[in-house]
């Protein structure tokens, strides 16, 4: 929709408008957003804080609290649990990002063209990026299942031997990433398709009627022009993936043993399994700075407001 | 071959390729749903899927469990009130932030931005800690503000650019008339921007209804909402997927009607921040 309708415009109007104080004040429409931001936001993120600096029992049985300064963050560092959440952490969005961003690149540009069923295979294909986080979770863990799960049914009927997936670390981590990819690559295919889609058909035709080869115009033409939708896909995947934790909570809550505790399922386990509530800030405060520094890198690269106002509500 | 024959003969293995690639992507959710009709004894038994297996016992059941009922309940409830909580503060925000010029107008968007993507585990444990302080934890109040952490940021953020669409002339021409900015608000710009509303409704109630980490936490037997109590439906010795698969179909219907009803605006949606956990 557009706004192309104009009422009249007066000298008068302009003059009205500027003496109610040029703009008038934004305060008022301001103010109640920004009070839950503080409840929500802003305090918890200083409470946070002030928690990470005392050695804090959840409940008044777990003992006194006490200041200990870094202590927290020193003990941390020394915790081979901590390097270990981190590292799984790490991998999964090393694995999974990159093979979510071929795919979804590779789908794009084959079905960036019209054929039969086209619009429904493109809307369908994005039905799990809406599959409740939880429930997503839950089905991969059935599939998985001995005796009675999809995966092991098809193995048996090849007549290869039954696996128990989730009870195994290497096949439980692998399997969480699966279901990542599973469920999130379809976000980037679309993310990438709008790119494509934007990008003059008759730039593409050229290289096509030079004679470039596919590689060349995919590596010389179409990768450059789509550079600012990959990099925003990328962002978006890794902040998102940074936070992860309902899916792979009930897939397999962080086992068998430490094998799929990422660090938010860590966070979870020093706050509400250990009751350490002054360790679980100072993980909140860590990885509170890695998102804030990958999503203020992503608003200034490619959410600018100028950027935003240009859109004008016509998408 | 020719160039014409050489086309049709990519198109239609692209087709193919599609199919493959849906049938792969939709077997998860199919399952659950095919699930949902089924028995659980029949699912954990891994028998071969057969029509005459399919029953509505699951749902029953699903539909006579008063803690689920209760649940689903609470997610309707805390899914609108933080929706209505969001769009209705959103929407001034964002009209704050994109009619004004004002110092700092740049920063305090990009920071509601940014709030928008912190990660709730960053969050939670602190505001588990002050919800107990001050009695909020396990009220719909209580988990409807929790949401509202995520969702005010985001509604702001789908609202701007709707808002700055609106021509600088409906403002002057409202204010010869003698409006006030708060009329010029509630009667020229809310009409204006109602399809905006509308999504960015949409988007945020989604947000709420799938939120899991919060509830989790946050709530306990009286505020907790369907996806954690989807979630209690198996672990330990109970193991029972079908009523788990019946009551996530209830949870993924809406879900998946809006996606598909909202085509048009889904990228714009997904892209200010990610989809919810």
């Amino acid at each position: 929709m557009t706004f192309s309708r104009r009422p009249a415009t007066s000298q008068t109007g302009r003059v009205a408008l500027r003496r109610s104080g040029g703009q008038g004040s934004p305060v008022p429409f301001l103010v109640p957003a920004l009070l839950i931001v503080f409840a929500v936001l802003i305090f918890p993120i200083v409470f946070s804080f002030v928690v990470s600096l005392f050695d804090w029992p959840l409940s008044a049985g777990g003992g006194q609290r006490r200041f200990v300064g870094a202590g927290n963050y020193k003990d941390l560092v020394m915790d081979k649990e901590f390097w270990n959440s981190l590292r799984l952490q790490l991998g999964f969005i090393f694995i999974a990002i990159p093979l979510e961003l071929v795919l979804g690149l590779a789908a794009a540009l084959l079905l960036n063209r019209e054929f039969q069923g086209g619009r429904v295979v493109r809307a369908l294909i994005l039905l799990p990026v809406f599959f409740l986080p939880v429930v997503s979770g839950m089905t991969w863990r059935f599939m998985l299942q001995p005796r009675y799960g999809a995966l092991n049914n098809f193995l048996l009927s090849l007549g290869a031997p039954e696996i128990t997936w989730l009870g195994h670390p290497t096949f439980a981590y692998a399997a969480i990433i699966v279901q990542d990819i599973w469920r999130m690559w379809p976000f980037v295919f679309m993310l990438l398709y709008a790119g494509l889609a934007g990008i003059p058909s008759d730039v593409l035709e050229a290289a096509e009627i030079d004679g470039a080869t596919f590689w060349k115009r995919l590596f010389l033409v179409i990768l450059p022009l789509m550079y600012p939708t990959i990099l925003t896909a990328l962002l978006l995947r890794i902040i998102d993936a940074l936070r992860i934790f309902s899916e792979v909570y009930v897939m397999t809550e962080g086992g068998p043993g430490m094998s799929t505790t990422l660090f938010s399922l860590y966070t979870h386990r020093q706050a509400f399994g250990y009751m350490k509530v002054g360790m679980a800030s100072a993980m909140a405060m860590f990885l509170l700075t890695i998102s804030v520094i990958f999503a203020v890198t992503l608003v200034r690269k490619n959410m600018s407001l100028e950027k935003l106002e240009d859109q004008g509500g016509n998408r | 071959m020719t160039m014409a024959n050489r086309r049709k003969t990519i198109t239609t293995a692209v087709m193919f390729f599609a199919i493959a690639l849906l049938l792969i992507e939709l077997y998860p959710i199919i399952i659950t749903l095919l699930n949902g009709f089924r028995r659980d004894i029949v699912i954990l038994s891994g028998q071969k899927f057969e029509l005459n297996q399919l029953t509505l016992d699951s749902y029953m059941l699903v539909f006579k469990n008063r803690q689920m009922m209760k649940a689903m309940g609470n997610s309707v409830i805390v899914g609108l009130l933080s929706t209505a909580l969001s769009v209705g503060v959103g929407a001034m925000a964002a009209y704050g932030i994109s009619r004004f010029k004002f110092r700092g107008r740049n920063a305090l968007a990009y920071s509601f931005l940014v709030f928008r993507m912190l990660p709730q585990m960053s969050l939670v444990v602190a505001l588990y800690m002050m919800f107990k302080a001050v009695g909020l934890r396990d009220t719909i109040f209580g988990i409807t503000l929790a949401h509202s952490s995520f969702n005010v940021p985001y509604v702001i953020w789908m609202l701007i650019p709707f808002f700055t669409a609106v021509d600088k002339s409906y403002e002057e021409a409202a204010m010869v008339d003698g409006c006030t900015r708060w009329t010029l608000f509630k009667l020229v710009f809310l009409p204006l921007v109602a399809p905006g509303l509308v999504v960015a409704a949409v988007f945020a109630f989604i947000n709420s209804w799938n939120e899991f980490l919060y509830a989790l936490i946050l709530t306990g037997v009286k505020a907790r909402t369907a996806p954690v109590a989807i979630s209690s439906l198996i672990g330990g010795d109970t193991l029972t997927w079908g009523q788990m698969c019946a009551a996530s179909t209830v949870m993924l219907t809406p879900v998946f009607v809006f996606t598909l009803a909202m085509q048009r605006f889904l990228i714009r949606g997904v892209a200010a921040g990610g989809v919810k956990g």
